[in-house]
């Protein structure tokens, strides 16, 4: 009897101590897609990449399944864009010790917002982006030093689309006549765009889509939006479209017609498989339609000609 | 800062306008709706109701982005809502009656495994792709702020057509609440209006889904119905005034969560519907804390005036042989040893016998009847004896017991009583003997 | 003075039978009241009076056997009948007025959807004032003494005109005065052709009030006119050993003559 019972004690004590880190065989994973996107850009076919919130889902809310966690545990590598983005996931990242917020710490980034309260939206500026590619492509190198060569090769084809990516938006959101040079979204997401393509950016929502829509702001950017006679106002794939639709009701009852300029990828990119459901394409969708419904002059297909619509 | 509280209590801006009204509208429903559910007893089986509507919405979402609708089209939520409500409740129905298990642990039962359920299915919703599931969560606590116009119609529809049907049942309602086993033999379908009760609570409960959230939800149908309870006895009237406090308590509440941003709209509902449920259980006319307390004390008031007076009286009657009464002074000790006073009692009497001059004090100590005060012992001590007999010839109580009920019921009679009694003991207008020994 | 009577009796019950969770509370019941009785059902705490008088109102299931009113089966015979059930079977903290309760008996007659109007308010007033409380009719029922909501009970189902009256424990811990007011309704009933059955409990009033008399013990015991049923065999036979109830049977036993 007393064999048994030391037999469950030992046994429950095992289970109850962490597991052991994974060896360093295990994949990549990442929190959202855009991570996702430009670490496979660089690490190619070397690592598998796992990425656990998906298309159209939203990272602020999301709460990790038991999945999600065994996954995790078990990954050589863990990269998540920090600033609380994943908002509900603190605890789980914080204890793993391979993870990597690639969204703190940059080097000559400027946060918008103060310490505590940044904006995370961080890729919304594609320069911003760019370190954090650098900073990526440091982290895998550490994995796989064997790889080094390679990943470099890879991050600097990388760098240049990028690159060329951000000299489109400037030409094409440079477009945008001066009194209209205004965005409003379903929350605050596209602050660094704003600052680094000189848009006024406002959301209906705060930074995170947790806090409630109030009735107050609604109404000030209705009063706003009529004021400066807007015409478009843009939803979001991974938020609800109430708010912006109330907006819309709003402003209509005082008179003014302000349409859906279109569908933004906030915090998720596009479908899986698509080219919007790539960081480039995903930027590249956004920039396209932000500024063709606002009266800027754009590319039928935008960047590379790959826009679906 | 003014002008924005004036602007938003009368609903000068459109969305605000939509959200107020909607609420207002919800509460007046849930007040009346709520009053039925309260008078049949099932309060908890609304609460049962409303948590289980959680996997309903998760359900509904999946299904719909499954078969490529909008996941969010509030129809669809709702409908699903529903359908789980309604299970929820049939299911503790099927406990009740299958196991030997209370209501309590029915209810209880249900209420925690279609919430956990809900809960779990949320969160295997949230990783469908294509179609966020953010804001489902919402119909937990409610989120009010942002609605439109598409919403505020189902709303405003689902409610007309909810309170019509309790108007147009008014009577079969009232008569299922109180006594349902007369309403059976009767013929009256007291399962079906029983259901058609659940549904019109169902109504309510989904469409306040958004505004107050589910948890909140079962505060609106209960609380105002209560609070109305203690300003009146007739069912009339409760059923008006707890529409009027819900009424009010939306208005209020999101009225007030629309100026201060940081505050949930229907938290601040239910604690405005709970403030006026503390002032009504507290003032409310017919059965509220301070009135009954106020009524009591008017009570001891009389019943102890005509205990002095009598006393007196008596002690009169007692020194004195001949007939008529002579109205002489007495010593306070005599009055102190007549019969039993609390403590302070006697003092405080007189003070106020005084006060209504019925009593004078004489130089020498003494106390003696004013003349009105005399009339008035006079009366008093009649119909006490007029009750007495009464009491003896008609209702088989063994003299020595009669002062004790005598001193309870007579100060509760009025002068229509006194006046049966005179018919039926057949007396002229004086004083009767006391029946005992005083 | 009897009204010509149908056939069949106004309460036939036959082979009854019903159990709560298995355990049997009537049991082969079978019994047949003749019009115009005044009866009353006595028994034992726990023989299922009320559950007799229940089980053939439709408010409990029965497990076998079958009820008829008339010939009739209950469902279809529910204008000639009237209930007054036992006082503590509702919350008198409803607010409703005596008058709005003794309305309740005219809601049948109205039928859906249509509100109370004067002819049923006066209906109600009339029969409120038939047991005595005329003057209480628009007081809210909790302010009433229990033997005034009894009244307020058979007011209601005077107002309903019925055949035959079924009564769970109207005597039940009322004052003297409301007896009273219940007798003279009973006879008032009985002098006009009505029949009454009255679940009771107290055995040395049975003689005074009723002319037939139903002995229950889970079975029936014995059924007949009050004086060829009330003997001290059958009592004995109902009571069982319950009979340190010595002192009642012997009190019963002693109005026998009167």
């Amino acid at each position: 009897m007393k064999r048994f019972f030391a037999l469950v004690a030992a046994f429950a004590v095992v289970s109850c101590t962490q597991k052991e880190e994974a060896s360093t065989d295990g994949p990549i994973v990442t929190t959202v897609g855009m991570i996702a996107d430009v670490t496979r850009e660089i690490v190619g076919d070397k690592r598998a990449v796992i990425n656990i919130i998906g298309e159209g889902t939203d990272p602020h809310v999301y709460k990790a399944s038991k999945g999600d966690i065994d996954q995790i545990q078990s990954a050589s590598l863990v990269l998540f864009n920090g600033l609380l983005l994943e908002g509900k996931m603190g605890s789980i990242l914080d204890g793993k010790k391979s993870a990597h917020a690639v969204g703190e710490n940059l080097d000559g980034v400027e946060l918008i917002g103060g310490a505590g309260h940044a904006d995370p939206h961080l890729w919304m500026d594609l320069s911003i982006w760019s370190k954090v590619a650098d900073r990526i492509a440091e982290q895998v190198t550490k994995l796989d030093p064997d790889s080094s060569k390679i990943y470099q090769k890879r991050l600097t084809i990388y760098q240049q689309n990028l690159n060329d990516l951000h000299t489109y938006a400037q030409m094409a959101l440079g477009s945008i006549p001066v009194d209209q040079r205004v965005l409003i979204t379903a929350h605050d997401a596209f602050s660094y765009l704003g600052r680094a393509y000189g848009l006024e950016v406002r959301g209906i929502q705060g930074i995170s889509t947790e806090s409630e829509a109030g009735l107050k702001e609604i109404e000030n950017l209705v009063t706003y939006l009529v004021d400066k006679k807007i015409p478009s106002v843009f939803v979001e794939s991974s938020v609800s479209d109430k708010s912006v639709k109330a907006l819309i009701e709003g402003a209509a009852a005082q008179g003014h017609t302000v349409i859906i300029g279109g569908e933004l990828y906030s915090d998720a990119m596009g479908p899986v498989g698509t080219y919007e459901g790539t960081y480039l394409g995903m930027m590249d969708h956004n920039i396209t339609t932000i500024a063709r419904a606002l009266g800027g002059s754009t590319p039928e297909k935008g960047f590379q000609n790959k826009l679906s619509h | 800062m003014l002008e924005t509280l004036i602007d938003t209590l009368f609903l000068k801006t459109h969305n605000t306008r939509l959200v107020v009204l909607g609420v207002t509208f919800l509460g007046a429903a849930a007040g009346l709706i709520g009053s039925f559910l309260l008078l049949r007893k099932q309060s908890l089986l609304g609460d049962a109701l409303s948590h289980a509507t959680l996997p309903g919405i998760g359900i509904a979402f999946a299904v719909m982005t499954a078969l490529g609708m909008n996941g969010r089209s509030l129809p669809g939520l709702l409908l699903g809502a529903t359908i789980t409500g309604l299970l929820g409740v049939l299911g503790v129905l099927a406990i009740r009656r299958t196991t030997k298990l209370k209501d309590d642990a029915a209810m209880g039962i249900v209420l925690s495994v279609f919430f956990g359920l809900g809960i779990a299915i949320l969160g295997m919703v949230q990783k469908i792709p294509g179609q966020s599931s953010a804001g489902l969560e919402s119909f937990i606590y409610g989120k009010t702020a942002s609605m439109i116009e598409a919403d505020f119609i189902l709303i405003a529809i689902t409610l007309t057509i909810s309170v019509f049907v309790s108007l147009l049942i008014i009577k079969e309602l009232t008569l299922l609440c109180f006594d349902s086993n007369f309403a059976s033999t009767e013929g009256w379908p007291v399962l079906v209006l029983d259901i058609l009760l659940m549904g019109l609570v169902t109504a309510v409960t989904v469409v306040g889904l958004q505004s107050v959230g589910l948890i909140l939800i079962i505060a609106f149908l209960i609380t105002p119905a209560t609070a109305a309870r203690f300003w009146t006895h007739q069912l009339r009237h409760m059923l008006w005034l707890a529409a009027i406090i819900g009424a009010v308590s939306g208005w209020l509440g999101a009225s007030i969560s629309a100026l201060y941003p940081n505050f949930p709209a229907g938290a601040i509902i239910v604690i405005t519907a709970a403030a006026i449920f503390l002032i009504s259980m507290i003032f409310g006319r017919a059965q509220g804390v301070f009135p009954r307390y106020l009524r009591h004390r008017q009570l001891q008031k009389k019943v102890g005036r005509q205990h002095l007076l009598r006393s007196t009286y008596e002690i009169l009657e007692n020194s004195q042989e001949s007939k008529p009464l002579k109205n002489l002074a007495i010593p306070l000790e005599l009055l102190r040893k007549h019969r039993y006073w609390a403590k302070g009692e006697l003092s405080k009497l007189i003070r106020q016998a005084r006060a209504e001059d019925h009593i004078e004090r004489q130089p020498s100590g003494e106390l003696r009847l004013s003349e009105s005060g005399f009339g008035e012992a006079s009366r008093i001590t009649r119909n006490h004896r007029l009750w007495e007999m009464y009491l003896i010839t008609h209702a088989d109580i063994a003299p020595s017991h009669v002062d004790r009920d005598a001193d309870m019921v007579e100060h509760l009679l009025g002068a229509e009583i006194v006046h049966q009694l005179e018919a039926e003991l057949e007396l002229s207008k004086s004083t009767i003997e006391s029946p005992h020994v005083i | 003075m009897l009204p010509d009577h149908p056939p069949e009796f106004p309460l036939a019950v036959h082979d009854l039978t019903v159990a709560y969770h298995r355990k049997p509370v009537l049991w082969d019941l079978d019994l047949n009241i003749p019009e115009g009785k005044l009866v009353g059902i006595v028994g034992p705490n726990g023989a299922g009076k009320s559950t007799l008088l229940k089980a053939c109102l439709d408010l409990i299931p029965k497990t076998s056997g079958e009820v008829l009113i008339y010939g009739k089966p209950y469902e279809q015979q529910r204008d000639l009948i009237a209930y007054v059930p036992q006082r503590e079977s509702v919350d008198w903290d409803f607010p409703v007025s005596a008058l709005d309760v003794v309305a309740m008996g005219t809601y049948r007659k109205l039928g859906w959807f249509k509100r109370v109007g004067k002819a049923q308010r006066e209906q109600a007033r009339a029969a409120l004032d038939q047991v005595g409380i005329g003057h209480l009719a628009d007081r809210q029922i909790s302010q009433l003494s229990g033997g005034q909501q009894q009244r307020v009970f058979l007011a209601r189902a005077l107002v309903q005109d019925a055949e035959i009256y079924f009564m769970d424990e109207p005597f039940a811990a009322v004052d003297a005065a409301t007896e009273q007011a219940i007798i003279e309704l009973l006879q008032n009933l009985n002098a006009r052709g009505k029949t009454v059955l009255c679940v009771h409990h107290d055995l040395a009033t049975v003689s005074r009030y009723f002319d037939y008399l139903v002995l229950l013990n889970m079975r029936i015991v014995a059924s007949g006119p009050t004086a060829e049923t009330f003997t001290r065999e059958n009592l004995h036979k109902t009571y069982g050993g319950k009979l340190n109830l010595l002192d009642d049977v012997a009190e019963a036993l002693k109005n026998i003559g009167r």
